[in-house]
């Protein structure tokens, strides 16, 4: 489903959540996906379920998969769900984020650029049903 | 330890969800072995159910605070209670719903699995042989076999399934995964995950091993030198960990003991990273004034701030910081 690494600067739930989010936006899981249980997941990935219980919280108030009683998570159809501003603000804090981690690795603009618009094309639909 | 203002209170989101007694509580426990102080002062609270992991450099009072929480230390001062009784004056069925898992799994060799596993059957009233043979078959065991044939990861997957089957309320693992390959560690973490964690169960862990850590454990006790610096998350532990990455080299006219909470320094392409404990939130602009331009943060996976914090003391038993290691 998704690979995870000890060790990582990121907490593993943090991990789980870019994770799927990533294969969520990009079509890979489709919208009615059905994704593994909490202690499905868990046992996969060999970690606490606490943790992947916390990563499908963040996925469910992001409105990305939504858990349907005794039945299973399912990834949500996709929709507009932040206003104009909060996406900006959004944008602006993961900017933020990104340049504290780059800019010190020293590599040129051009290079994270090149990298940047790369993966970005992997996000199809996330790219293209945004107005 | 001055600088470690919270290291006895204990994170909001480890405060027992049920049963209001905790599983193990201590208050001032002290172990003295002549002019060394084993432990000193500690004051914990474990609650009921998840797995808490124990770290601490060699020396830090892991395992004597598991003998006095068995019962088989005695300690110099204070209370330690277990499961609400004194661990002084355990009496035999409070002590059978204790476990205890060491490094050695330690079983008489002439007996065969099944034969084993009766006598403890027999021996145990909470035994539950599903969880028996969910955890042996995470080791493919076969009754007939022989404790001196077995392998020692299969040694120590057989401790295991003995050890949760017998349904302890409180089970003790020192270094259950210590020497075993990568498959045999792997169905030892499973068993635990999986088959032995549950709400009303407490695994008290000890390990030196910070990606297992990672994976398994729902809360962090952190010993140094007999201390209790800190019982919380492991995430939020973590989080109070930071990394600095400086533009060159820290310059030598810089007086590093002023940098405060400095646990680490390391260079790592002729660039100086500096790991700080309970950092500033403006700590850029604190190195700048001591002398150290154009520091950037740089976040660090858990292994690394949490070996950071505990080999601090290996640099210099002062608590100064020696001159940084290259990489």
């Amino acid at each position: 489903m998704i690979q995870i690494v000890t060790g990582d600067s990121r907490p593993l739930f943090r991990q789980i959540v870019d994770g799927l989010t990533r294969k969520i936006l990009s079509g890979e899981l489709p919208p009615g996906s059905r994704l593994p249980s909490v202690r499905g997941l868990a046992m996969e990935l060999t970690i606490n379920p606490n943790t992947v219980a916390r990563a499908y919280t963040e996925l469910t108030s992001e409105g990305l998969i939504e858990s349907r009683h005794g039945v299973g998570v399912f990834v949500c159809e996709p929709r507009q769900r932040l206003s104009g501003e909060e996406r900006e603000r959004r944008l602006e804090e993961a900017l933020q984020r990104f340049l504290g981690a780059v800019a010190p690795l020293g590599f040129a603009p051009e290079e994270i650029l090149d990298r940047l618009r790369h993966e970005l094309s992997t996000y199809r639909s996330a790219t293209k049903e945004r107005p | 330890m001055t600088l470690i203002a919270t290291r006895t209170a204990p994170s909001p989101a480890l405060l027992p969800a049920a049963g209001p007694e905790p599983v193990i509580e201590t208050i001032g426990l002290t172990k003295r072995f002549g002019p060394k102080l084993a432990l000193n002062q500690l004051t914990l609270a474990v609650p009921r159910g998840g797995i808490h992991a124990v770290v601490g450099s060699n020396g830090a009072g892991k395992s004597t605070l598991f003998r006095l929480l068995l019962g088989v230390a005695t300690p110099s001062l204070g209370q330690c209670r277990v499961l609400g009784v004194d661990s002084g004056r355990l009496d035999p069925a409070t002590r059978g719903r204790i476990g205890l898992v060491t490094e050695e799994h330690t079983l008489p060799g002439w007996m065969t699995v099944a034969r084993l596993a009766a006598m403890q059957r027999s021996l145990y009233p909470s035994w539950s042989e599903a969880t028996f043979r969910e955890v042996a078959g995470h080791f493919h065991l076969h009754s007939g076999q022989k404790v001196s044939q077995l392998s020692r990861g299969e040694r120590a997957g057989f401790t295991v399934a003995l050890a949760l089957a017998q349904g302890p309320e409180l089970l003790i693992l020192d270094e259950p995964t210590l020497g075993l390959d990568v498959v045999a560690k792997q169905a030892v973490l499973e068993s635990l995950l999986f088959a032995g964690r549950r709400e009303d169960r407490t695994l008290l862990y000890c390990s030196h091993q910070m990606d297992e850590i990672e994976r398994l454990a729902d809360g962090l006790i952190v010993l140094e030198r007999g201390e209790l610096v800190s019982h919380s998350t492991p995430e939020s532990f973590w989080g109070r960990i930071g990394c600095w990455v400086v533009a060159g080299l820290v310059p030598p006219e810089v007086v590093v003991e002023a940098i405060p909470g400095l646990l680490q320094r390391r260079v790592v392409d002729g660039r100086e990273q500096l790991v700080v404990l309970d950092p500033d939130p403006d700590f850029g602009r604190c190195l700048e004034r001591l002398g150290v331009p154009g520091a950037t943060p740089l976040p660090i996976g858990f292994d690394r701030a949490v070996n950071a914090f505990l080999t601090r003391n290996h640099l210099s038993p002062d608590g100064a910081v020696a001159a940084p290691r290259s990489h």
